[in-house]
């Protein structure tokens, strides 16, 4: 049921190789180098920050945490989900040559491309919590939290690529429709606004979202020292969903494998 | 499939091969594939790329792959290193295994130096194995100090040679090389040459896939055809580039070398001398059908040139060499052949012979050319493989097969002068003269001319009428020495009554009537064509017409009152 899964942690140590090597090759011949890692996300987070602090008026503090603050926790681990999940999609039609030629277990590709996209996530995060700590001349033990959170993504992220690789290998029509479900997701889920801001009944299909368990879990352990232990039944859901997905990924590329690798 | 395979001896095999079938479909439409899930209709053409190919591949070989482009053994490759699966059947591969493929896996803004770690990593070594292995990769790579800047600035060769260097220097069990060799300069190409051949002997397995018959034999002991995924044969490697050449080359179908490799063949032993009979061959080896062991054989020499055939059925005798075949195909699975001149007059000309064994299908003969790679040659005095006669006699082994090589004892220079037709005769005027051998008198020489008819074979000779001439003996460009060859000058007159419609070519023979007595044949070579009649000639319900093929005489004679398809009928009814 787990194959693919037992593929990924017996070769643990070709998808750290190949992580870093897509970190060079995305970077190699820029003189800036991983600078744009950082480059990017915070002119993002700038811009989001101007458009609903000050052109929409909408930057009150939310539960006692500052707007701009809460907003780069939640944009950070945002970032984070959207560009592995993009890139775990895309990792069988993005390694096309290297799969058609190359004995190789393909099955680790998407968690490759999740690695990799942690190792960038990282710098920005540890940029943001140095300017966070600075800034707010705060930190707590619930920030160690972060990484009980990084994991959670990276689990959900493996899922959720070994789910839509195969399929997106097949048809590129699920690449699109996954990059239009992402834009809805991006708003749908409570990133730039607040969940409390919603009548209790929505909540809880908002909640649903397994991308929402990231990102509040992201700001309970900055602003509000809330333990993933204390929503148990929200956290047994967040990794049920996980394990669902799993097999499911499984079960897909299986049964899809023989029939991308003749029409990628 | 397997009869070339012999002995029972066990063999440990780098890749099993077992009933391999892999079906592409087709779709037309692009909603194809997902109508078909709905709609239970089959909306797909099946393309079947490979269909029940059972194959193993010894341990320490190199093996080929022949086969056209899109026969299906790149997608066998596929199959074997695991990047397609297939349809049905499986594979099992014993030892680490590289694809080696020169462009695939390189990034062109990352360094040489970065690219081998990234294409080791994706063969599955790690970094530190990759470490011990970086140094001689760069050196083989012969790149120097461009190791260190990124690919984008390399040509294409260098590329490749990266690439190559990457792919042979971490040291698999068994290497598969896909026409790649292509690469590089010819130094290089060398030493990948060396490689590989340095992997052959450290018993290491290399599959080479190729469409190329002469690189195949080349480089590999054993060799798979597949022909529009059929694996048509599988074995040692010249025999089966043999067969493949032969369907390339459009000689032969797939079907007649089915047949013909129901038939396990090899010519054992030559023996031949030469009497006042004239030549005298016998051949002994062995030929059977394990399908049909009684189906009657004949043994076929054939005059390459012109394809004149002469056959002698076989004289089947126990074979006792090979124990493992069964009783009821041992005692007739020998052969014996005994054949000689006189029974065959006027066969063994001077020319080119080939020895094959036919059988009759559906009324049609077809020939098998005797495998003859082990073939003992004797003759009465040990001459090695050549004797003289009449002419000179000589067999060679050439692609494993038997060919008789026949030359005149002396070289006749030899020209038609004037061609002209009179009546019914028609008039042919030659000279003809050995250097060295001088003509003082008529007596010296005689000089017969032929005509034989190039589909039945049939042969009318005409005694020449030798006169006196200086054309050659005053010639300073024939005649250098100063000698004399007075009599060469020959006449005929072939009377067109006695020659029946047919295309023939024409013969001169040439007798020294003092020593040393040789005796040549030649074609009649003719170059003066202004000296020839251009029109063609109608004389009753005939029309003759001379034609000059490639400088050797030959002449048509049509039906003239026949309207006909051929041009020079055409012309004789104007």
């Amino acid at each position: 049921m787990f194959d693919i899964y037992k593929t990924m942690w017996q070769k643990r140590k070709m998808i750290n190789e190949l992580a870093k090597q897509d970190i060079k090759m995305e970077y190699a011949g820029t003189l800036l180098g991983m600078m744009w890692g950082l480059i990017n996300p915070l002119l993002r987070i700038g811009v989001y920050w101007f458009v609903f602090s000050v052109g929409a008026r909408a930057g009150h503090p939310v539960n006692g945490a500052p707007y701009i603050g809460w907003l780069a926790i939640g944009l950070v681990a945002w970032f984070f989900i959207n560009d592995a999940f993009k890139l775990a999609k895309n990792s069988f039609r993005s390694k096309r040559s290297i799969i058609k030629n190359t004995p190789f277990p393909i099955a680790i590709l998407p968690a490759e491309k999740v690695l990799y996209a942690y190792y960038i996530h990282l710098i920005l995060l540890v940029a943001i919590l140095l300017v966070m700590a600075v800034a707010f001349k705060s930190a707590s033990i619930y920030w160690l939290q972060i990484f009980y959170y990084d994991f959670a993504a990276c689990m959900l992220l493996i899922a959720l690529g070994s789910v839509t690789a195969p399929l997106v290998a097949v048809s590129k029509d699920f690449s699109h429709f996954i990059d239009t479900f992402l834009v809805f997701l991006f708003w749908m889920t409570p990133i730039l606004w607040s969940v409390d801001n919603v009548q209790s009944r929505l909540q809880y299909i908002i909640k649903l979202n397994p991308i929402y368990y990231i990102i509040q879990g992201y700001r309970d352990s900055f602003f509000y020292g809330v333990g993933f232990w204390e929503h148990p039944v929200y956290t047994l859901y967040f990794w049920g969903f996980i394990f669902a997905a799993l097999v499911l990924g499984n079960y897909l590329f299986k049964r899809m494998k023989p029939v991308f690798l003749d029409i990628l | 499939m397997t009869s070339f395979l012999r002995g029972g001896f066990f063999v440990e095999t780098a890749v099993r091969v077992r009933n391999i079938t892999k079906k592409y479909k087709l779709y037309e439409d692009k909603w194809g594939p997902i109508k078909e899930i709905f709609t239970r209709k089959k909306l797909h053409k099946e393309f079947w790329a490979l269909k029940n190919i059972t194959l193993d591949f010894p341990k320490g070989e190199s093996i080929g792959i022949l086969g056209k482009n899109g026969s299906g053994k790149s997608t066998l490759l596929k199959i074997i290193t695991g990047v397609t699966e297939p349809t049905s059947g499986s594979v099992e591969v014993n030892g680490s295994l590289v694809f080696l493929d020169v462009s695939s896996g390189i990034d062109s803004e990352l360094t040489g130096y970065d690219n081998i770690f990234l294409k080791g990593t994706l063969l599955g070594y790690s970094k530190e194995e990759m470490m011990e292995k970086v140094d001689e990769i760069i050196e083989f790579s012969e790149l120097g100090d461009f190791i260190y800047q990124p690919v984008k600035m390399y040509s294409s060769g260098m590329r490749s040679k990266l690439g190559f260097a990457i792919s042979v220097n971490v040291d698999p069990d068994i290497l598969i090389v896909d026409e790649a060799l292509a690469v590089g300069d010819a130094m290089f190409r060398k030493k990948c040459m060396e490689k590989m051949n340095q992997f052959k002997r450290e018993g290491k397995t290399i599959i080479f896939v190729s469409h190329d018959k002469n690189a195949v034999e080349s480089f590999c002991s054993k060799a798979a055809w597949i022909n529009e995924g059929e694996l048509i044969a599988y074995g040692d490697s010249k025999v089966v580039a043999s067969y493949y050449n032969e369907y390339m080359s459009g000689r032969k179908s797939i079907e007649e070398i089915r047949m013909e490799m129901q038939y396990n063949h090899s010519l054992e032993e030559l023996f031949f001398g030469y009497s006042d009979r004239g030549l005298s061959i016998k051949l002994n080896g062995y030929v059977y059908n394990k399908e049909q062991p009684d189906a009657p054989l004949e043994l076929a020499i054939r005059d390459t040139r012109v394809n004149q055939v002469l056959s002698k059925e076989l004289v089947r005798i126990p074979y006792e060499k090979d124990p493992s075949l069964p009783e009821r195909i041992k005692e007739k699975a020998g052969f014996l052949v005994d054949i000689s001149e006189a029974e065959f007059p006027r066969f063994f000309k001077p020319g080119k012979f080939s020895f094959e064994i036919r059988y009759k299908q559906k009324d049609k003969w077809n020939y098998i050319p005797i495998w003859s790679g082990n073939v003992k040659m004797m003759d009465d005095e040990d001459h090695g493989g050549e004797i003289q006669g009449r002419y000179n006699y000589r067999f060679v082994v050439e692609n494993n097969r038997l060919f008789l090589h026949i030359d005149n004892l002396d070289n006749v220079q030899e020209q038609v002068n004037k061609i002209w037709f009179e009546d019914h005769f028609l008039h042919i005027e030659y000279v003809a003269f050995v250097r060295g051998y001088q003509t003082t008198s008529p007596e010296d020489v005689r000089s017969d001319f032929y005509l034989i008819n190039l589909d039945t074979f049939d042969e009318y000779m005409i005694p020449a009428t030798v006169s006196e001439t200086e054309e050659i003996t005053e010639n300073p460009v024939f005649n250098p020495q100063g000698k004399i060859y007075n009599y060469s000058k020959f006449h005929v007159s072939i009377d067109l009554e006695k020659i029946p419609k047919g295309r023939y070519e024409c013969k001169l023979s040439y007798h020294m009537k003092k020593p040393p007595y040789h005796e040549m044949l030649i074609l009649a070579w003719a170059t003066k064509t202004a000296n020839y009649p251009s029109e063609p000639y109608v004389i009753g319900d005939k029309c003759i017409e001379i034609q000059i093929k490639s400088k050797y005489l030959q002449i048509v004679v049509n039906d003239a009152t026949k309207m006909g398809k051929d041009s020079s009928l055409q012309e004789c009814s104007n």
